[in-house]
This record gives structure tokens, C-alpha cells and sequence, in this order.
């Protein structure tokens, strides 16, 4: 019996190594990629250490890797996300948290219907509204832009924030709300005086979610932008898929390294919250 | 100076009606109680009192005004609620605060009011901390000192016991007791526990399905009970409840009781006034208070005891009277063991009669 148990584990812990190791090969490969010569990846083998480290490719993927006719890297690109990113990151969760306070707390009539038809947002496929949007942000005065984009973001990203907050918001007890009120407390003081430091693993989990999702979105980005509004999905896909003579992998690797490290930065510095917040308001307590 | 009338208040979502015209009427520095099974809209016409719900038809007056149209902050109320409803970011001292914060009371008198209120409460040593550092019994004080740092004309309390345990509930409903006659407040508390209702009120309000089955003092309620339910829902352990007839016999009007192996006719004082009700069906109601052992000599019913429960005290004794089982309450020095006989007898000049089809006191 004993026995037999210890080949369960030994088995358990080989798959469960397989996969771990099967997960982080790709990482590893972009990782050691982007510090070899490209004498190095011509000659040695895809998986081996680098020789010597070197960080040329890093600096050219970010100033000088050419990404189409221009040639300034992946600078440009990435400021533009930021500049995307953060207001539409910030502008979507507020008005969630809005959103999730007036129908979990401020009920109307009609607000479950208000709620459900915000909730159909999250199911709607972004190609659906390519084209409707592009005349949208056409008549706002707003294509190829990065206020565009910032826009575009928005109203998607409402629809799930507006879930993610509205949920937790239900489980917070009514009678605070009462509470306030008999206090005196409006709308709005009860909302940043009360609902709101109360809110701050949901906060992380919005914040996290949002970033990502718009950090990384390439569908948005490539239709409604172009020249310098592109944000840096758009640039990593250029720069991927600009030919010259040779293939530059380690340029290559470097620069998906480059567009992906803010997510994985967010999600290093807020990820504990993150699963804490899922998990918030599953367990009453 | 009347400090809370209802008149005439209905509550109703669409076919439902909560709330079927209630009629409430207490004077300044009295404690109000509404009590009732749940879903009979004690907490509807509380949240109706502080302005959360508002009435379909009817007024609510506090003071001197009618205050329909007034919002809840502008009521003079404070509230404590069941779960106690503490701002749980907030330290109690900033719980207590946040309505004078709202309110534009100035920062001093703010201290003072919070030093006086805590110390009254003994909660001055936890003003730091958060609510969920502390205990239930000092949860339920700081939601009392947040409503005290008020000093509202009308104190409302929504079932404020009901989450403590045992020990805790009987020291805190002793407490609350205690302020009321040391502040001299009106008080209006919702309850479910009829016990809390008999200790703590002046006026009680039983409520069912929405209408206010009997309005009175503790005293009136337990004694003469309006109706069935109201003589049920007061007292502990319940009004035995016995169908018998209404008969004559000698000049004199009452009713026969039978035992299991004994039968007798007991009169009822005053019985007269039921002499139109001659050989119809009646409920006999009587308390377990008010069935005693019979002295040697003394007429009684010979009654066989089914089960005993000591409670210290007392102990209850289980038998059957007309085919129901009825409990008396006995010294337990009295109480035989189950299997044995007893000599029981009713004091008639308390017990109550009802009508079986209107459910009504009849006497």
C-alpha cells in the first residue's frame, strides 16, 4: 500500500513537471534568445545556455529595430499603450465602480434589465462592431487616435467592470447603506466615504483584469489606429513582420519580451490580490 | 406632547400588501415595541418610521410634524440595526463621528460628544480599533453609541439583540433598559422575542399579517389578550388553549372540563354575561401560571401527569385537559412523577374565553 502510494505521487509530481516545464519552455527559449549574438543562434542549439550575454538585441528592439519603412523600435509604440492604457484603465473602472454601486445599492425600476443588458456587452464579439465603431470614432472626430482607442476600450471594458464590481457590491450588507443614510450621508459621501474603502480587493482585481485586457488587445489597435497612435501590439506584429535580410530573433524575442512585461509586472505586484478578490464574496465572511 | 403617530399607514407592492393599515400612537419618552412572527411587517413599518420605505398611503407624524415628505437624515431618528451596520473601514471613533462629520458639527464638540457617549457605554477604550476587532456585545454597544451621539428625538432599534448569544442579549436588553430610564428617550424596537417585548416595553404593538393585532401595555396583552394569536404568541411557555362548551348549572354559567379518569364543571365569575352563548363552543384560555395544585378539601380535577420539565424554579407539568395537552407550571415540590395523579385547578378569575370561528376574546 505504501508502496503503491509513493508511485502515485512519483507519477503525480512527473506529470505535473512535464507540465510546468512544458509551460515555461516557450519563456525560456524568448528569454535566452534575446541575450544571444546572432552568431550564437545561427550556430548553437535553440535550447542551450547563452555563451556570452548580451544586450544589444534588447536596445536595438527598443530604438532602432525597424517596423515597417520606419526604424526607431518599439519605443514609440510603447508609450503610446501607456498613454492608451492608463486613462482607459482608470476610466473604465470608476464608472464600473459607479455602475455596480447605483444597481446593487440604488435599485430602480428597470435596473435588473439596465444590468442584463450591460451584462450582454461582455458576450458580444469585438469583430462584431469593427465597422460600426470606425464610423462612430469617424464622427466623434476621433480615428487614429489614441483618444480613440482610449474610447473604444472604455466602453467594452464597461460591461465587465461594471459585472466584477456590481457582484461584489451585492454582498455588501444593505444596512450600511441605511446606516449612512440616516447619518446623512448623499449618494456620492456614502459611495467615497463608505462603499468605496471598502472595495479595494475588487478594485485590484478590475485594475489587473482591465490592464491586460487592453495592454494586450492587437484587434482594436490595428483597425482604429495607425502611424503613431499604434499601440505596441501593433508595433510587435510590424516589427515581427518586417523582412529585411535576415531574421533577427533575438530583436524578435526581445521585443515580445518587451510588450508583454507590464502585464506580468501588474500582475507580480497585485496578483495576492487578485485571487483574493475572485475569491471575495464566495465565502460569506 | 405625542412623540410618533401613525395614521392610517398601508404599505403595498403592487397585489402584495405588507401593511394593512396601521394606526400607532405613543407619547414622548416611551418604548415602543413592535413584535411579531417574521414576514408580519414589523421591519417594513420600521423602515417606514425612518424614512427608508415610504408609505403607499397613510402619515407618519414625529414631534409635530408629518414627515412623509421629509428624508430619512432630516427625521431626527437614529437607528441601530440588527447586524449593527458599523463602517468597517472606519474606527469606532470615526463610526461614531460620521454622521456629526456629515452633519457640520464642529470638531470639538464632535470630542466632546464622543468622550461622553463612550464613556456612558464603556466602549472608550476601543475607540481605535476597527469593528471587526471586536466582540458582538461591543459591536452592539458602538452601534448604540453612534445612535446615542445623535440624541435624536425617536431612537429606532431594528431586532438590535438577535445576533448575540444567550448571556449577552439578557445583559445588553437589561442595558438597554437602563438607558431608556436614565435619558428618558422615545424608543421605538422591533423584535421577534416576545420575552424582550414583555421586558422592555411600555406600549407593545403585536403584529400579523400586517395589521396590528392588539396595541397596549404589557400587563393588558398578557392578561387580555385581543385575540387566539395574540394569547399564543405572548407568554412562555404558551396559553394552553382548551375547547369545552358553555353550559349552566345551579344559576351558575361555566364550562365542564374533563380529564383522562375525571370530569367537573368549573363556573366562571361573571358568566352571566355569556348567557346567549349557552351550549355553543368556546376556547378556554388559561396560562400555565394559572393552573395550581388543589389543597386537600379544595375542589380539583384529578389529572395524570404525562412528562415534567424542571426549570429550577418551576416545573412544568404535561397533562391533557379535553382531549389537548395543557401545561401548568408548579412549585416543584408539588410536581408528581409521570404516571401519577394530580389534583389540578383552574383560577378562574384569570382565565379568558375565546370565540372559536372569530378567533376573539370573548370575556
Amino acid at each position: 500500500m505504501d508502496n503503491q502510494n509513493k508511485l502515485w505521487r512519483v507519477a503525480l509530481y512527473a506529470v505535473l513537471v512535464y507540465a510546468a516545464v512544458y509551460y515555461l519552455l516557450p519563456l525560456y527559449i524568448m528569454a535566452t534568445t534575446s541575450v544571444k549574438s546572432m552568431d550564437e543562434i545561427r550556430a548553437g542549439n535553440l535550447i542551450a545556455l547563452p555563451m556570452s550575454i548580451t544586450f544589444d538585441a534588447w536596445g536595438k528592439a527598443w530604438a532602432t529595430a525597424c517596423t515597417g519603412v520606419e526604424c526607431g523600435g518599439l519605443s514609440r509604440y510603447f508609450w503610446n499603450s501607456v498613454q492608451m492604457v492608463i486613462p482607459a484603465v482608470l476610466i473604465s473602472t470608476t464608472l464600473g465602480a459607479i455602475n455596480g454601486y447605483v444597481l446593487s445599492k440604488w435599485r430602480f425600476r428597470g435596473s435588473e434589465l439596465t444590468f442584463a443588458l450591460i451584462l450582454f456587452g461582455v458576450f458580444i464579439p469585438f469583430q462584431v462592431v469593427l465597422l460600426p465603431m470606425a464610423q462612430t470614432l469617424g464622427w466623434f472626430g476621433m480615428a487614429r487616435s489614441v483618444a480613440g482607442l482610449v474610447f473604444v476600450h472604455v466602453v467594452f471594458g464597461i460591461a465587465s467592470t461594471t459585472l466584477f464590481f456590481r457582484n461584489y457590491y451585492v454582498g455588501i450588507p444593505d444596512e450600511l447603506i441605511k446606516a449612512a443614510r440616516l447619518d446623512g450621508a448623499g449618494f456620492w459621501r456614502i459611495f467615497f466615504k463608505v462603499v468605496l474603502p471598502m472595495s479595494t480587493p475588487i478594485v485590484m482585481v478590475v485594475l489587473i483584469w482591465q490592464f491586460t485586457q487592453i495592454w494586450n488587445d492587437f484587434l482594436f489597435g490595428v483597425v482604429f489606429s495607425s502611424g503613431d497612435s499604434q499601440p505596441i501590439t501593433v508595433g510587435l506584429n510590424n516589427l515581427a513582420n518586417t523582412s529585411t535580410s535576415v531574421k533577427e530573433y533575438n530583436v524578435d524575442m526581445a521585443a515580445a519580451i518587451i510588450a508583454a512585461l507590464p502585464t506580468i509586472i501588474v500582475y507580480v505586484l497585485a496578483g495576492k490580490y487578485f485571487v483574493r478578490g475572485l475569491t471575495a464574496g464566495a465565502v460569506k465572511g | 406632547m405625542g412623540a410618533l403617530a401613525i395614521k392610517n399607514v398601508t404599505k403595498s407592492f403592487g397585489d402584495t400588501h405588507i401593511l394593512k393599515g396601521i394606526d400607532i400612537h405613543i407619547e414622548a419618552g416611551e418604548f415602543l415595541i413592535l413584535v411579531g412572527p417574521s414576514g408580519c411587517g414589523k421591519s417594513t413599518l420600521m423602515n417606514i418610521i425612518a424614512g427608508l420605505e415610504a408609505p403607499t398611503t397613510g402619515e407618519v407624524h414625529i414631534g409635530e410634524r408629518i414627515v412623509n415628505n421629509v428624508a430619512p437624515k432630516d427625521r431626527d431618528i437614529a437607528m441601530v440595526f440588527q447586524s449593527y451596520a458599523l463602517y468597517p473601514t472606519m474606527n469606532v471613533r470615526k463610526n461614531i463621528a460620521f454622521g456629526m462629520e456629515t452633519r457640520g458639527v464642529p470638531k470639538k464638540e464632535q470630542d466632546e460628544i464622543i468622550a461622553r457617549v463612550s464613556k456612558m457605554l464603556q466602549i472608550d477604550h476601543l475607540l481605535d480599533r476597527k469593528p471587526g476587532q471586536l466582540s458582538g456585545g461591543q459591536r452592539q454597544r458602538v452601534a448604540m453609541g453612534r445612535a446615542l451621539a445623535r440624541d435624536p428625538k425617536l431612537f429606532l432599534f431594528d431586532e438590535p439583540l438577535s445576533n448575540l448569544d444567550a448571556k449577552l442579549r439578557v445583559e445588553m436588553r437589561t442595558e438597554i433598559k437602563q438607558l431608556h430610564h436614565r435619558l428618558k428617550t422615545t424608543i421605538v424596537y422591533v423584535t421577534h422575542d416576545q420575552i424582550e417585548a414583555m421586558t422592555l416595553g411600555d406600549k407593545i404593538a403585536v403584529m400579523k399579517d400586517g395589521i396590528i393585532q392588539q396595541f397596549g401595555s404589557p400587563e393588558e396583552i398578557y392578561e387580555r389578550p385581543s385575540n387566539l394569536f395574540v394569547a399564543g404568541f405572548i407568554g412562555s411557555p404558551s396559553m394552553n388553549f382548551v375547547e369545552c362548551h358553555l353550559a349552566e348549572q345551579g344559576g351558575e354559567y361555566g364550562v365542564s372540563l374533563q380529564s383522562e379518569g375525571d370530569a367537573r364543571f368549573v363556573a366562571l365569575p361573571n358568566g352571566a354575561r355569556l348567557a346567549d352563548r349557552i351550549g355553543q363552543k368556546v376556547i378556554l384560555g388559561v396560562r400555565p401560571e394559572q393552573i395550581e395544585v388543589a389543597e386537600e378539601g379544595e375542589p380539583g380535577l384529578a389529572c395524570k401527569v404525562h412528562l415534567t420539565e424542571p426549570t429550577g424554579p418551576d416545573t412544568m407539568i404535561f397533562t391533557q385537559v379535553n382531549g389537548k395537552e395543557v401545561v401548568a407550571r408548579v412549585h416543584p415540590r408539588a410536581a408528581r412523577h409521570p404516571g401519577e395523579t394530580m389534583r389540578l385547578k383552574l383560577d378562574m378569575g384569570k382565565v379568558v374565553l375565546f370565540d372559536p370561528q372569530t378567533e376573539l376574546r370573548l370575556v
